[in-house]
């Protein structure tokens, strides 16, 4: 079920939990095709090297006694995969990649690296779009892939224990022998089932900046002893500290499972179909996700995947999941009747067969994929009120005109999640003017989030002021320096400088 | 919001294979997509035609012939106005299966929906169906009968005008199959309505 990958995708952004979406292109390896991008530190020339340590013999020698010569990386050719975003859109020039198992070695990497102040930069599966799990400079590597062990799985209560460094995939075939499934309401699904949310992520383990390990893996569902501390490392990117365990709340996995592709003509038909499918679906609803026809056309001309229905400027896909077929084929049937009905939806197609149920989630999920075969892409995630969520598509295409070779929009709806994409045959820095601050400033006013999944990262720290107050950013500030005085994690991340 | 007189449900069923989605295609589209793989689940889509000054929507449903993906079609029987059973004149079994089909039908569709036979495929020479045998079964089970080519566009668009007249007329003499409104019952199949009288002449 690859979808989960949008949904571990925000977990991972959140906490750096490793995950590498297997259709992504990234090989195993690491190896790199294509050519690279420009040095980081020759693009954004403004941003300057912080007062680290350069790596010496020494250092590596300590290293490679605590991992052995088999983990870690510094073979210049091997280290570019660790060094380049996976879109592409950043280099590093790090020389070390270290690849711990256990939470006692990252301990004692990063003890070690804060007495030598050496800047760490932590890395999960490296699909992060903006910038955030790859170096800027020459900052150490660590990454979490060998941290994949599974160390509990709670039928009863639904709590799954991991390393953080677990692929979702993984973890959801695992779960799958237990009844289980990754939890829904993570960024992909729809908004329907917001019982979870804040309970997903139930505890988490962590090492410090200065090697202490903070123990915050509880799996109790309700625990309110003191400041949730866990929260402190969701969305901070690496940057307070380095998160090693998770414990999850995984939802029983449905029995009965449906989904509806359809095609429709106005936005405003999209936003009445949503208000009908919360409505008619209810409980059942689990996905409302929308694409727009630039987006599908990216996917049915660049990637070939065949689109079973016709053109139309949108596209909405809509999933149910439940506990009793016969039921959900009610409900859905009765509600495809009423959109129909209504004039809302021209065409479409549902099904409960497993592998055309794939097909029409390839459609959605591999855009992001279709995206870098035009050129350069600026990616952003914005969380929009409902009413004016596709409003930002429209304002760019008049703005760019010609210099774009692509605008789209596609996102869960049901979140208010808009991904707007803008391919250009290369980067220039005149359309990154053109784009910027403007898309934020729009965002802002319409008081929407400009980042509603992905994270600030590198790219975005001089904006996160569109979205948080002066009193909240100094406040982070202020636990950055305390929790990470020499500032060695994951630099020029997260907060402006 | 949109200005059309009446909308009428349409569904098609048959054996895999006898061209159901490309009668629909061709009707909806005009075209005549070679080589279509077998329908998956269900596929719906909406035609605007005219009938005198009358604007009429078909909602047309095209469901899986294929048995393993049919798990989700009988729910679509419910609220059709008019079942599209169709098979194919140059292939015997498709046309041995039809008793099995109107149980189908009897089983999840209202008594009053508006049947029709077809027999597709008169584009090709190797016919095993003899278009009188098509025509009697129709006429014992009280439906009407056409054959067709999706592939020549013969009939087609005859085929689903005459159901948007037929059902109009039914409509304007309150005579469409009843569905129970509230749909949201969980293990309802709708019951079939009681009286017998039987609306199977398309004139």
């Amino acid at each position: 079920m690859s979808r989960g990958l949008r949904q571990l995708g925000r977990l991972r952004a959140a906490c750096s939990l490793g995950t590498r979406p297997s259709s992504f292109g990234l090989s195993q390896s690491r190896g790199l095709t294509g050519a690279l991008p420009e040095l980081t530190k020759d693009r954004y020339p403004h941003v300057k090297r912080g007062d680290y340590a350069t790596l010496d013999e020494n250092h590596l020698r300590f290293f490679t006694e605590l991992l052995g010569t088999n983990r870690i990386v510094t073979d210049p050719s091997q280290c570019e995969g660790y060094n380049v975003d996976w879109i592409k859109n950043v280099r590093g020039y790090s020389q070390c990649v270290l690849r711990p198992k256990t939470t006692e070695e990252v301990s004692r990497i990063l003890a070690f690296c804060n007495e030598h102040r050496i800047a760490v930069c932590p890395q999960g599966g490296n699909t992060g779009l903006v910038g955030g799990s790859v170096p800027v400079f020459d900052e150490v590597v660590l990454s979490t892939s060998l941290m994949n062990e599974i160390i509990s799985t709670d039928d009863t209560s639904g709590v799954l224990v991991c390393q953080a460094g677990c692929i979702l995939e993984s973890l959801d075939t695992h779960l799958a022998d237990h009844g289980l499934m990754m939890p829904l309401d993570l960024g992909a699904k729809g908004s329907c089932q917001i019982g979870g949310q804040c309970g997903t992520v139930l505890g988490l383990e962590a090492v410090k900046a200065n090697g202490e390990i903070l123990d915050c893996l509880s799996t109790l569902k309700k625990d309110n002893t003191g400041y949730h501390l866990k929260h402190l490392f969701i969305g901070s990117e690496g940057t307070l500290g380095i998160v090693t365990k998770v414990a999850i709340h995984c939802p029983p996995k449905p029995k009965a499972m449906n989904l509806a592709f359809l095609g429709l003509d106005s936005f405003e038909s999209v936003l009445k179909t949503l208000k009908k499918a919360k409505h008619e679906l209810g409980e059942i609803l689990s996905s409302c996700e929308f694409i727009d026809e630039r987006s599908l056309d990216l996917v049915t001309s660049r990637l070939k995947l065949k689109s079973p229905l016709a053109v139309h400027p949108f596209y909405m896909l809509i999933e149910t999941h439940g506990s009793n077929n016969d039921h959900d084929e009610e409900k859905l049937n009765t509600f495809l009747e009423n959109v129909m009905a209504e004039g809302l939806v021209l065409d479409g197609t549902a099904t409960n067969e497993v592998s055309k149920m794939k097909n029409i989630w390839e459609l959605r999920e591999r855009i992001t994929e279709g995206l870098p075969l035009e050129g350069y892409v600026f990616k952003y995630d914005i969380s929009l009120p409902i009413e004016s969520f596709y409003s930002l598509v429209p304002a760019m295409k008049e703005r760019l005109g010609e210099s774009a070779v692509r605008i789209c929009g596609y996102g869960h709806l049901g979140d208010g999640n808009l991904h707007l994409n803008i391919c250009v045959k290369e980067f220039t820095q005149d359309v990154l003017k053109r784009i910027e601050p403007f898309v934020y400033e729009f965002t802002s006013k319409l008081k929407g989030s400009i980042s509603a999944e992905h994270g600030i990262g590198f790219r975005k720290p001089k904006y996160i002021h569109y979205s948080k107050s002066h009193t909240s950013i100094e406040l982070m500030k202020q636990l950055k320096t305390m929790m990470d005085p020499n500032g060695i994690l994951n630099p020029y991340k997260v907060l402006p400088s | 919001m949109d200005d059309y007189k009446f909308l009428f449900k349409v569904v098609l069923v048959g054996n895999a294979g006898v061209g159901k989605t490309c009668l629909v295609r061709r009707f909806t589209q005009g075209l005549f997509p070679p080589g279509q793989g077998a329908t998956i689940g269900v596929d719906f889509m909406i035609k605007t035609v005219e009938v005198g000054n009358d604007k009429v929507k078909l909602q047309i449903w095209d469901t899986a012939g294929q048995e393993r993906f049919r798990s989700i079609t009988q729910s679509y029987y419910r609220s059709a106005h008019a079942l599209i059973l169709v098979y194919d004149i140059s292939c015997q079994p498709t046309f041995d299966c039809l008793p099995d089909w109107l149980r189908e039908i009897e089983e999840y569709a209202s008594s009053k929906v508006l049947r029709i036979l077809v027999g597709n495929k008169i584009d090709r020479e190797d016919r095993e169906i003899p278009a009188h045998v098509g025509e009697e079964f129709a006429k014992r089970h009280n439906m009407y009968y056409l054959e067709t080519s999706a592939k020549e566009s013969d009939n087609v668009e005859r085929l689903f005008m005459q159901i948007a007249e037929d059902l109009m007329k039914q409509a304007r003499n309150r005579d469409l199959p009843r569905y129970d409104s509230n749909t949201q019952s969980i293990n309802g199949r709708t019951s079939t309505i009681s009286d017998s009288n039987c609306c199977s002449k398309l004139q």
